[in-house]
């Protein structure tokens, strides 16, 4: 009774922050002069974010396809490597990015010449975003695909599935929970990806800078509308993902 | 024509192994646990790869080099029934079964044959994930032979099953495998299961050596080994 009360208060205390959602602080601010640039944020993060998860998803998948099933020494390389992106701190990456990608660098003048601006665009803002989260749907998703019984794959093959067809029929279907979670969590970090995105696309805002931008200009009461909008959006269905997982682990 | 012979190191011993075995036929192969029975039937599926040595089913090369699993045509039931388990009965029965194949007059008669002799109607549309382990291996065994493998490998097929069932299977399998036309290659420690399964003949492993192939009479009348005499013996 003692642990489940301490529990509790270890619980409380973790959501407390969410509290101040209610904090006196005057009337929220919603006029034009923050509606706007608010709600093209929350179109910016929506959707090039979405662009963002579709390229981690169709690259992603196949690499943690083929980590899964390296021996232990090659895994561990692939992995250690997939760590990086995630290890760097966000304003460090932010600047290598725009160093290496920007017109510094001789892949982004490459790429400027074909026309792809690599700072302050929308391009710079998904590919930051890739990069962001791109480890933690690998890792993830190896985890997932690791969760799978190797031998209900080898008894696909024996009756006749090639390698490819058991991975449609057999190992996503099975791991489409782990990848969901591992999707959800590359998701929320890259929605709410300020330090890496602030250096390489300050424009288009997404939501996070745009947080800031209000918070500088206009104060708090400016912020907190948007502030709810970023949590419906970042949120929910992570949240939801992981409680399914964790329901069917133990149901 | 099932023809074979193959060494496979492990880190006890090394498992040497060689058989002929002609279309319809059976052996059963028996020893202690820890022989190198299950190894035997793992590198002839392809889960395990030997070291030496070639396996040939028919016209087809099984090794070397290791043909992929999806063309080795061969059947192989473990001791787990490793059921899809995301699967219905009957989308388990059918996995192997190619598409095209599915109309076939003749495909659907195979199909409703094992689904009534293995007692699966009852549970056809249940999920693979809710049925008892008894169910499930009757499951796994009709998804095995949907395909008509020309080579069939069974891994203690009846561990954990009730008497009357585990001879109702074996009654089955020898007339599926007389009329179909596939071989036997069973791995079983209770030496009853095996001769009635395989009543033709027997291979003795021990520590991976082969100590005897012969009928099962041969076997019990002069077995090579002491250790061979005690298994036997009546418990």
């Amino acid at each position: 009774m003692i642990a489940r009360i301490g529990a509790a208060v270890f619980a409380l205390v973790l959501l407390y922050p969410l509290s101040a959602l209610f904090a006196h602080i005057g009337a929220w601010q919603w006029d034009a002069a923050v509606r706007g640039p608010a709600l093209l944020s929350v179109r910016v993060s929506l959707v090039l974010t979405t662009a963002a998860m579709l390229i981690v998803v169709a690259i992603g998948t196949p690499m943690a396809a083929y980590i899964a099933q390296c021996k232990a020494m090659e895994r561990l390389l692939w992995q250690a490597a997939m760590l990086i992106p995630i290890l760097v701190p966000p304003l460090a990456l932010g600047i290598l990015f725009t160093l290496a990608f920007g017109p510094y660098g001789s892949v982004g003048r490459l790429l400027n010449r074909w026309g792809v601006a690599m700072t302050n665009s929308a391009s710079a803002f998904v590919a930051t975003q890739v990069y962001v989260g791109m480890g933690y749907f690998v890792l993830g998703a190896v985890a997932a695909l690791d969760a799978v019984p190797p031998m209900l794959q080898k008894q696909a093959a024996l009756l006749g599935l090639t390698p490819i067809k058991v991975f449609f029929r057999v190992t996503l279907p099975l791991a489409r929970l782990g990848l969901a979670v591992a999707l959800s969590i590359a998701w929320v970090r890259a929605v709410g990806e300020f330090g890496a995105v602030v250096v390489t696309a300050y424009y288009p805002s997404g939501m996070p800078v745009q947080l800031w931008v209000d918070l500088q200009s206009f104060g708090l009461p400016a912020v907190m509308p948007l502030l709810v909008i970023f949590l419906a959006v970042a949120l929910p269905l992570p949240w939801l993902a992981h409680v399914l997982a964790q329901r069917r682990s133990y149901v | 024509m099932f023809d074979a012979e193959f060494t496979k190191h492990r880190r006890d011993f090394a498992v040497r192994f060689s058989l002929r075995l002609g279309a319809a036929q059976s052996v059963g192969l028996f020893g202690a646990s820890g022989a190198g029975k299950s190894t035997v039937l793992a590198c002839i599926a392809g889960v395990e790869q030997p070291d030496d040595g070639h396996i040939d089913l028919g016209n087809l090369r099984l090794f070397p080099p290791s043909l992929p699993l999806h063309q080795r045509r061969v059947g192989y039931l473990t001791q787990e029934p490793s059921l899809f388990p995301h699967l219905s009965v009957r989308e388990n029965v059918t996995f192997g079964v190619p598409k095209h194949e599915m109309p076939d007059p003749e495909c659907v008669s195979w199909i409703a044959t094992l689904r009534e002799r293995l007692k699966l109607a009852p549970l056809w549309d249940a999920s693979a994930a809710h049925i008892s382990g008894g169910q499930a291996r009757r499951v796994a065994l009709a998804r095995m032979l949907a395909r008509k493998p020309p080579l069939v490998l069974l891994d203690e097929p009846f561990a954990g099953l009730d008497r009357q069932l585990v001879r109702e299977l074996i009654d089955d399998l020898i007339f599926w495998s007389r009329t179909v036309g596939f071989s036997m290659i069973a791995v079983d420690h209770q030496s009853e299961v095996l001769m009635r399964l395989c009543p033709e003949s027997a291979i003795v492993l021990e520590r991976g050596q082969v100590v005897q192939h012969g009928t099962w009479s041969d076997l019990r009348r002069a077995p090579a080994t002491p250790l061979l005499r005690s298994l036997l013996a009546p418990v």
